[in-house]
């Protein structure tokens, strides 16, 4: 065997201890639980699937709709259901299918609500399909009474800490930009905000402390996974990572994130540990006393189609977050390969987006909460693609109606569609988003760079 | 050679913590009054600018409700111009609590009950002759407040109705008690609401600061699409709509929309203490709250150059009005995009997580 063949074989085909993909199991499954509780809670069912309109779908995903008034509740109650299924393991197969796919749905409904974390939810549920994660320590043991297996493949486990590790990596690369790192933004603004907190909070305002963050929170989402993997530096960086986490939990509305982060990172930990946090588990519940046997080496089936699906999917998660380098202009400004690159917390951007609908050279100024949500509107007056949404449903509002103003009525046929829309990104000075001359109506849809939208004139940056 | 690496990053991560710590406790020595505090600004909002305009609302909401007794006793003609001199200068102060949609006045529903306009006379005609109406229900949201007041004191044979139908009167003092009452409710629930508004200087979005932000953006656009923009036809594709003014019978509407502006301006500087634009100035904004303080005075002044009253204007003098127009449109920009950015407040109620 040559050194690569090895290497690959230890991190793919060995048999290794189950017990880090059971607490993660577990550790996963309560974090959902408890975010989809507090999504219901917090009355976010309503205000952001019931009541809008309009929805803004994803490219390719219009054929996906929200259910009608309150059956939207149902796929949050399933979620609730079957994270309780995930955690205990029953039924593990079907229970992370309908997880992956009911998350899913929700999440295709309005891109108004894409999270990087969601996204992260997305992935893990449908890692979690093919990962063995409830064969110990499960209800499905218990009433299948299958033999205990307490060995895994170990892509099973690495595949999991590849994809925290490139969430981190990518968010550090990401913060290797000249805003970034050179003018502090856009962390100078939101730190100097939370100047109320006790005894930091008039550090918060002092530019160097920014400058501070922003450097540390680089090099941290940088390096952290490396230092997790060792284990002579794993308890020194698993200080930082709760450190970090509850740093950004404590200034910035981020839910539930930096505890799943905080959770899932023990996936590092070595199996030992696991073994033993399983074991007091297991005391604390009077479960299951055995203690998990000694690993030995078993070879895999299907080791091609793994092999294969591994690299389908390791592929693509590099290939996604760097589709960016294929188009031009500014990514911040212009959003074009933004999404689903775990570019978390990157910038500070808000719009303004006056619509109108024209026919003859005369105008309707569009009231935006007409039609749009807040949260809606606020995100779609700084997003391109939006624009272009919510232009074509104004102009299907619009064409071949009969408007009747006071005695006058007046048949549009097929009205354009322009805007006023100017943004501020990162403080600098807010300036024309969108050529207010086009009519948006008639733009295609797709995933072709936005030749509609302004450069980001850097000359104004002198405040 | 492994290990001196490992050490090294692990003493560059330390060293970075480290720096951390030290550079917080130096700056907090030298620099002490670098800082903005916001509750100082949320203070002086509350002391100088909402709380005066509460007092001063609430004493000219009692005039109006002594001119009104004086008019029922000696129903004149004289006495009736004092009752509608007494609503106008009420409408005015209004302009100075509308702005403040949060808090006692948010709960209490008192925006919409005191200034629903334009209102429905059509509601306001049959709740009299009728002579039963619960004035409290949703349905008749655009039949009381100060802008019935407008119908009820404007309409043509508005003082012959008065002095002659007992239900007429009866309304009218309806409206009037009512206001007086909520006036008097609202002015004591902000006298208690006040501490919790000045301690609310966080960044989350139920924050007194973020409610601040926001209603007084709100309040803009309210200002430059209900009160301008509608009549004259930004809606309604160049078509003019006076019938859409805020008190078209009594030709106020464009005194209301002035001292609005006048309002607002006000909050921003938040009077003669620390304001919204002290903020900005803080955060290095100096030529944005140039251009917002601007912004505000072309608006008034182009106002102010306007000699007839508003419907008039729309057909003489609509440039102009379209002037001030755009330029409260070029503000909306400034007020609701610049200005919460740099101070790190969202610009939605809606509370939601981000990343």
């Amino acid at each position: 065997m040559t050194r690569a063949q090895s290497f690959f074989q230890n991190i793919v085909n060995r048999q290794v201890s189950i017990a880090p993909l059971v607490t993660f199991r577990i550790l996963f499954g309560l974090l959902l639980f408890l975010g989809t509780l507090r999504f219901l809670l917090k009355g976010w069912v309503e205000t952001l699937y019931i009541l809008p309109k309009f929805h803004f779908t994803y490219y390719g995903f219009s054929w996906i709709k929200p259910l009608p008034d309150s059956w939207m509740y149902l796929p949050f109650i399933v979620l609730l259901i079957f994270c309780l299924f995930l955690v205990f393991g029953f039924l593990y197969r079907i229970t992370t299918a309908v997880l992956f796919l009911t998350f899913t749905y929700i999440e295709l409904l309005d891109k108004t609500t894409y999270l990087n974390h969601y996204y992260f939810v997305s992935i893990v549920l449908f890692l979690l399909m093919f990962i063995s994660a409830a064969k110990y320590y499960s209800v499905d043991n218990l009433i299948f009474s299958r033999k205990t297996q307490p060995l895994v493949a170990a892509w099973e486990i690495n595949l999991l800490k590849f994809q925290i590790a490139l969430v981190y990596i990518f968010a550090g690369l990401a913060k290797l930009n000249y805003d970034w790192l050179f003018k502090a933004q856009p962390l100078k603004i939101w730190l100097q905000a939370n100047h109320n907190i006790p005894i930091v909070g008039s550090l918060l305002q002092q530019k160097e402390t920014a400058f501070i963050f922003s450097w540390f929170g680089c090099i941290y989402d940088l390096f952290i996974v490396f230092f997790l993997l060792k284990s002579s530096t794993r308890p020194i960086a698993y200080l930082f990572v709760v450190v970090f986490h509850l740093i950004t939990w404590l200034l910035f509305p981020i839910g539930l994130f930096p505890w799943i982060m905080i959770c899932i990172t023990t996936i590092y930990f070595s199996p030992i540990w696991h073994q033993k946090f399983l074991n007091r588990l297991k005391t604390i519940f009077k479960t299951d006393k055995n203690e998990l046997s000694v690993f030995q080496e078993k070879p895999v089936k299907n080791k091609k189609l793994v092999y294969t699906l591994l690299s389908v999917f390791i592929f693509l998660q590099i290939a996604i977050p760097l589709r960016y380098l294929a188009y031009p202009g500014n990514l911040y400004w212009n959003e074009e390969g933004f999404r689903f690159s775990w570019r978390v917390m990157l910038m500070h951007k808000q719009g303004n987006a006056t619509f109108y609908i024209e026919d003859k050279n005369r105008r309707i100024e569009i009231d935006n909460s007409d039609y749009l949500t807040e949260f809606q509107e606020d995100q779609m007056s700084t997003q391109a693609d939006m624009q272009i949404q919510y232009a074509k449903y104004l102009q299907q509002q619009f064409s071949d109606t009969i408007l009747k103003f006071n005695e006058t009525e007046i048949h549009l046929k097929n009205p354009k569609v322009y805007a006023d829309i100017f943004v501020t990104l990162n403080g600098r000075p807010s300036q024309r988003f969108i050529n207010e001359k086009i009519d948006l109506s008639q733009q295609n849809y797709n995933l072709k760079h936005r030749n509609w939208v302004m450069p980001l004139n850097e000359m104004k940056t002198t405040e | 050679m492994l290990n001196t690496r490992k050490f090294k990053l692990i003493f560059a991560i330390f060293l970075l913590a480290g720096g951390l710590l030290i550079s917080c406790k130096k700056k907090k020595v030298e620099e002490p009054d670098a800082v903005f505090n916001k509750k100082e600004l949320l203070i002086n909002l509350a002391d100088n600018v909402i709380m005066p305009a509460m007092s001063s609302f609430q004493s000219s909401i009692v005039a109006l409700e002594i001119e009104l007794t004086s008019l029922e006793n000696t129903p004149t003609l004289g006495q009736f111009d004092n009752f509608k001199n007494a609503w106008k200068s009420a409408y005015l102060s209004w302009q100075h609590i509308k702005i403040f949609d949060f808090g006692p006045i948010k709960n209490a529903g008192f925006k919409s009950a005191t200034a629903t306009y334009p209102c429905d006379s059509v509601k306001i005609i049959n709740n009299i002759q009728s002579g039963a109406y619960n004035l409290s229900s949703i349905e008749n949201i655009d039949a009381i407040g100060l802008t019935s007041m407008d119908y009820l004191l404007y309409q043509n044979n508005a003082l012959a109705d008065y002095q002659s139908t007992t239900n007429y009167r009866l309304y009218v003092r309806a409206v009037v008690d009512k206001l007086l009452n909520e006036t008097n409710q609202v002015k004591s629930a902000w006298d208690a609401y006040r501490a919790t508004f000045v301690e609310s200087d966080g960044t989350a979005s139920t924050s007194a600061f973020s409610l601040l932000v926001n209603e007084f953006t709100r309040d803009f656009e309210l200002a430059k699409n209900a009160k301008l923009g509608i009549p004259i036809g930004k809606q309604s594709l160049g078509i003019l709509r006076p019938e859409y003014l805020e008190v078209r019978r009594s030709d106020f509407s464009l005194a209301l929309l002035k001292e609005s502006v006048v309002a607002l301006k006000n909050t921003y500087l938040g009077a003669s203490g620390k304001g919204f634009d002290d903020y900005l100035i803080f955060l290095e904004k100096t030529s944005l709250n140039q251009s917002i303080v601007g912004n505000f005075d072309q608006s008034i002044n182009g106002l102010a150059a306007i000699s007839t009253d508003f419907e008039t204007a729309m057909t003489t003098n609509f440039s102009d009005l379209n002037n001030v127009y755009l330029i409260m449109q070029n503000q909306v920009v400034n007020i609701k995009t610049d200005m919460p950015s740099a101070f790190g407040v969202l610009i939605t109620y809606q509370d939601n997580d981000g990343d």
